[in-house]
């Protein structure tokens, strides 16, 4: 059985659900439970949505990568996407977006408070952040990034699999 | 944010079909000034269906308002504030959102649902835990009474013999409940920790605000666990608080193993320090180059830079993401150099680790170094962030140069009580899976030592000469 999956994809919103088909077989071949493939497939659609949201696509060649690793209990997702400096005011907001989430011991905390914000409606249109805060709460995996020197950013989700998580 | 000049607008109050022109200006986060155009006269009281006005080009409808007299106010002749949903008018001007008071219940079904999944154990322990700290409270709040009239140093004095007395008899208690406490919850996924604990902090919540120290860690003011504080009130270790019970529920945690760990690391990193500044740097003839990762207010230096001589074999370049740190780093840095009439070579560096892997060619912005180090930070970085950090950093590093990271092991005794009571969730790690960090440096020297508690390793890295 294979430990790991990977894609390279255009910056196409309709390929988000040809990956997101292919990855829950992956998962399922370890046999994962369905809530759990459910729940990663939402981080899988989550994280190349915002990928393909905040990368630098001008030039043609430019893909969206996506890693999946299962290991005997952790599964990890990593999506890469390149970023030009266009992009640095939404690292910054990231860094401190997921330190803030994984500041709570449960996420639902972080679900509430952003629940709570996005019901005071904004004037101008401004980024929800609910996608993150789903993530964590609803997929229950810890987020992370970093961004190479080849400006690649790198987000992925650590999850640890436990007794229910498989069938 | 109030720093800003107050927003002066037109507006319009409605009033059955009738419209009246005014001119409005933020008064405070509540109420808005208010000048009726025209002399149109308005008593005490007046109700209106709502204001209407345009806000940086967006129609703001808010209301239904009432109309507050207050004729000494510059040009204006009262206030409005909100009969029903009452707006937060720092929210709108400030952040331009409209936002009500009454928001703060919007979750209020999901919030009061959270607790339908609480096992029957679980409340029984909290039950009884909140009934006996409720006891330990009143019976420490009526010492306090008590002795509350006395001189300050007497106060003082009194207050020292409770605590040395009941107040260790507390801690004890404390102790016990924290083994009974982690028995319970012992074998909960971690879906039912996470939800244990929320449930925990809920139902404990007036109890971990009186200690500044468990008060800081669960509202986390600088956004992030760990910070400059909080590590002080670690390195301190005294009893903190506005009475005896407060200063107890600070101390208690203080001196827990993970606490320990922390006072231990720092002297660890200045005793390896203090070899380097012994050993390499005569050996080379060039002052050492030492990096410190998320260095935090550096507090260690002060371990480490103990004469005027000390200050003149290193140079040091302390980076961390928070600016308060940097500057508290610089503050003592200063303090040093004025002790000794001497000065530090130091380059700070705000950025975060997680954007810092960016910089093409880091070593040529910031150069080799000889020894770097990070105590407090691959605790929150998940592997595949601390792959790339830990690589990173060994580039920079120079051949024969020593890196030394911190890392809470997987087995550390306070991680249920952080977790529940402090809100602080590290990402614990095995031995094996901290070495795993290096294996895409095959050149890497390393080995894992623990100190003194054994909740917290350190991987050491040496570079090699080849």
């Amino acid at each position: 059985m294979k430990k790991s999956i990977e894609f390279k994809i255009k910056p196409d919103w309709d390929e988000i659900e040809k990956v997101r088909n292919e990855s829950a077989e992956f998962l399922q071949s370890h046999e994962l439970s369905d809530d759990t493939i459910h729940s990663l497939s939402m981080i899988i659609s989550e994280l190349i949505e915002n990928g393909i949201k905040y990368g630098n696509f001008k030039v043609v060649a430019n893909k969206v990568a996506v890693v999946i690793n299962i290991d005997h209990n952790t599964v990890t997702i990593e999506v890469f996407n390149p970023v030009d400096e266009s992009a640095f005011s939404h690292l910054s907001r990231l860094d401190r977006t997921i330190q803030w989430i994984r500041g709570y011991q449960d996420p639902f905390e972080a679900y509430v408070e952003r629940i709570k914000e996005v019901s005071k409606k904004p004037l101008q249109d401004t980024e929800s952040g609910i996608g993150l805060v789903r993530i964590a709460y609803e997929g229950k995996a810890l987020l992370d990034f970093f961004v190479n020197d080849n400006n690649m950013l790198n987000v992925s989700v650590v999850s640890n699999l436990e007794g229910n998580d498989r069938k | 944010m109030i720093n800003q000049q107050p927003p002066r607008f037109n507006a319009h109050l409605l009033q059955g079909q009738a419209r009246i022109p005014i001119e409005a200006q933020y008064a405070s986060r509540f109420s808005l000034l208010i000048r009726f155009f025209n002399g149109f006269p308005s008593d005490q009281g007046a109700e209106f269906n709502k204001i209407v006005f345009q806000q940086n080009g967006d129609k703001v409808e808010m209301g239904p308002c009432q109309y507050i007299v207050e004729p000494h106010h510059q040009n204006f002749q009262g206030r409005l504030v909100f009969k029903q949903a009452v707006y937060d008018l720092n929210s709108l001007f400030f952040k331009n959102k409209i936002d009500k008071l009454q928001t703060e219940f919007s979750n209020l079904p999901l919030i009061l649902a959270h607790k339908t999944k609480i096992k029957k154990e679980f409340k029984e322990f909290i039950a009884n835990l909140t009934y006996d700290l409720n006891v330990y409270k009143n019976i420490f709040d009526t010492l306090d009474a008590r002795y509350a009239d006395e001189p300050e140093l007497i106060k003082q004095k009194v207050q020292q013999a409770v605590i040395e007395t009941e107040g260790r008899k507390f801690m004890r208690f404390m102790d016990q409940k924290l083994e009974e406490f982690e028995r319970t919850i012992i074998n909960y996924s971690k879906k039912e920790h996470e939800r244990h604990g929320y449930y925990l902090r809920k139902q404990l919540w007036h109890f971990l605000m009186c200690s500044p120290f468990m008060a800081r860690t669960n509202l986390k003011p600088r956004g992030y666990s760990g910070d400059s504080v909080m590590m002080k009130m670690l390195y301190d270790n005294q009893y903190e608080g506005h009475s005896t019970f407060a200063k107890l529920m600070h101390k208690h945690p203080n001196e827990h193993p993970a606490a320990q760990a922390v006072r231990n690391r720092r002297k660890l990193v200045a005793k390896m320090l203090g070899e380097l500044k012994f050993g390499r740097q005569k050996a080379s003839g060039r002052k050492i180059r030492v990096l410190s990762v998320a260095c935090g207010p550096a507090f260690e230096l002060q371990d480490v830079l103990t004469s005027a001589h000390d200050c003149t074999g290193i140079q040091f370049t302390l980076l961390d993401q928070d600016k308060s740190a940097l500057s508290e780093a610089a503050s003592l840095i200063a303090m040093i150099e004025k002790k000794f009439n001497t000065k530090i070579e130091v380059e700070f560096l705000n950025e975060s680790v997680r954007t810092m892997l960016t910089t093409p060619k880091l070593d040529k912005m910031w150069g080799q170094f000889d020894y770097i180090y990070s105590m407090g930070l691959f605790d929150y970085l998940t592997p595949p962030v601390a792959r790339a950090v830990i690589e990173k950093l060994y580039q920079i590093l120079n051949k024969g140069g020593e890196m030394v990271v911190g890392n809470f092991h997987i087995s550390n005794a306070s991680r249920y009580y952080m977790e529940y009571w402090l809100d602080w969730v590290l990402y614990y790690r095995t031995e094996q899976e901290f070495i795993d960090l290096l294996k895409n440096v095959p050149t890497a020297e390393s080995r894992v030592l623990f100190e003194d508690t054994g909740s917290q390793m350190f991987l050491h890295v040496t570079k090699s000469e080849s």
